[in-house]
């Protein structure tokens, strides 16, 4: 089921999570899915990734450490019209800030192929036009 | 009721008609006047430096009888309350464990001109040391200007207002104080006094902070423990993948992440040490129907301990798949319907849970053999919780009772 969308090769997807375990569970199921995973551990890497590299999605963990959440990363998507999912275990905390983020929200813990599959549901062709 | 009291009250005060007309005093705002600052520094200075702290303790307030409101008849013949009203608002003064104030809105900055005892106890301020002074005495550093302004307002337009405030005792020590304040008229409607009632809230208010952190801790918690399930799904993953047995690592993950959704449901209320049998059933069954179509849910607030939860959820979670793989839930208009109650006697109570497919396909009852192998996993997980399954194969689904004990004593 992770094999959803993007049947074309080479899409590339930012993943943002600051536990490492995670991160790697989620760049093997973006690999799963056909797609070339950029990994980033916190806000700066995966600012540097939205501003610098051109992706096709985006996995955002909402909650990261040092009490700092994704959202200049979201906005930074958001202004490129780059689609993206809210991956957090921090719903009943981050309820207001998750909810004017927008993109859509995929609870933890969910399988990360669904996560993926989730990420890729809003890009019907991938293949790079 | 002391109020009601002093409302029938038949008043003989000869109000001038001068003061009469006069704008009600101002009971409560330090910052109005320079010399109102510099009394509310005087007193400041005096609680912290006198020592003499006289704040007795609460507990001795039944003790001995308050003659307060008698003197204060005494001293204000005009106002005196006749017959009944007179000796009902004596005795209620005296008893009363409410500190009550009566307040001269007509005389400069307002004075207090009465208190009961239990005002003096609260305070731990002699009579003297209050009789003649505006309330504000009994504000400080830690006051909250926003809610002394209100106050304020409530006396400018006669209003009741009902205030919680940080108030200081003659020791220097802060209290909580809910106070009630409000106009007092007499016969002709002419307002005459204010009166107000404290009452210390500081430990009503301790036990709303510590309720406040608790749920704090309880959302930190259960952040924590979602994060952690994501992780263990992590490396279950991963390790499957580099052993190449991704569909057995999937097996294990769904298995651990329907276990961690039927915890989460259980930290709300961390505290209580029983669980909502409905929540973590529905929590557990929610990736199954996305849509919220397909599974139904029948049940009331069924509580049952927390060993419950791990078996209760995993059972439920094998069902969905099998129904996923090859029951109701594999059909676009299949239906499954969830049923959960207490049964069984009262020494042995139980919970009961049906769980009951219609519109999938068409039930072999050889097939279903194959499906339900005697000593399947659900069958002994339910063993060892010393319960049960029963399963009966109807023409368009399974039909299956699940039982296993309720053990209710941690409610």
């Amino acid at each position: 089921m992770a094999h959803a969308a993007c049947s074309g090769k080479g899409c590339r997807v930012l993943v943002l999570d600051d536990e490492p375990l995670i991160l790697l569970d989620l760049e093997f199921a973006v690999e799963d899915a056909g797609c070339v995973p950029l990994t980033a551990l916190e806000l700066s890497e995966a600012l540097a990734i939205a501003e610098g590299e051109s992706i096709v999605a985006a996995i955002l963990d909402v909650s990261l450490s040092h009490g700092q959440t994704c959202a200049p990363v979201a906005k930074a998507l958001a202004e490129r019209g780059v689609p993206y999912v809210l991956h957090t275990g921090d719903l009943d905390r981050m309820d207001e800030a998750v909810r004017n983020l927008g993109g859509v929200l995929v609870p933890k813990p969910t399988p990360a192929a669904v996560v993926v599959s989730r990420a890729l549901e809003g890009i019907a062709h991938c293949q790079q036009a | 009721m002391v109020l009601r009291h002093a409302h029938k009250k038949v008043g003989n005060k000869s109000l001038s008609s001068d003061r009469a007309d006069q704008a009600p005093g101002r009971a409560d705002d330090a910052s109005t006047t320079g010399q109102t600052s510099e009394e509310q520094g005087v007193e400041h200075h005096d609680a912290g430096g006198a020592g003499q702290s006289r704040v007795r303790p609460r507990s001795s307030q039944s003790g001995g009888y308050d003659d307060s409101a008698e003197r204060f008849i005494a001293n204000h013949p005009d106002d005196a309350f006749i017959g009944a009203s007179g000796v009902l608002f004596e005795q209620a003064m005296a008893q009363t464990r409410m500190a009550v104030c009566l307040c001269d809105p007509h005389a400069p900055d307002a004075p207090i001109v009465f208190v009961n005892r239990a005002f003096r106890w609260l305070t731990g301020y002699e009579e003297s040391d209050i009789i003649g002074r505006n309330c504000r005495f009994l504000q400080g550093p830690g006051t909250d200007r926003d809610a002394v302004a209100r106050i304020r307002h409530a006396v400018d337009h006669e209003d009741v207002v009902v205030v919680e405030l940080l108030n200081y005792r003659k020791d220097g020590t802060a209290f909580w104080n809910a106070l009630h304040l409000g106009p007092i008229y007499d016969a002709q409607g002419r307002l005459i006094y204010y009166f107000g009632s404290q009452w210390d809230v500081s430990d009503v208010r301790a036990a709303r902070a510590d309720e406040r952190h608790a749920r704090e801790l309880a959302r930190e918690l259960s952040h924590r423990m979602k994060n952690m399930f994501a992780v263990i799904g992590g490396i279950v993953n991963f390790t499957g993948r580099s052993h190449g047995i991704e569909s057995e690592a999937r097996e294990i993950n769904d298995r651990i992440q329907a276990l961690g959704r039927a915890y989460e449901t259980t930290l709300d209320e961390a505290s209580s040490g029983s669980i909502e049998v409905g929540q973590a059933i529905r929590s557990v069954l929610s990736p199954y129907d996305p849509e919220g179509r397909r599974i139904r849910f029948k049940g009331n607030g069924l509580r049952s301990d927390f060993s419950a939860v791990s078996v209760l959820g995993l059972s439920l979670h094998e069902l969905a798949v099998n129904a996923a793989k090859h029951g109701a839930l594999s059909h676009d208009d299949g239906r499954v319907t969830v049923a959960w109650q207490k049964n069984g006697s009262s020494d042995a109570p139980t919970i009961v849970i049906d769980w009951i497919e219609e519109g999938g396909p068409a039930v072999m009852p050889d097939a279903s053999e194959a499906q339900a192998p005697a000593g399947s996993i659900v069958d002994r997980m339910l063993q060892m919780a010393r319960g049960n399954i029963m399963r009966d194969w109807h023409p368009d689904g399974l039909r299956a009772r699940l039982r296993v004990p309720l053990r209710e004593d941690a409610v």
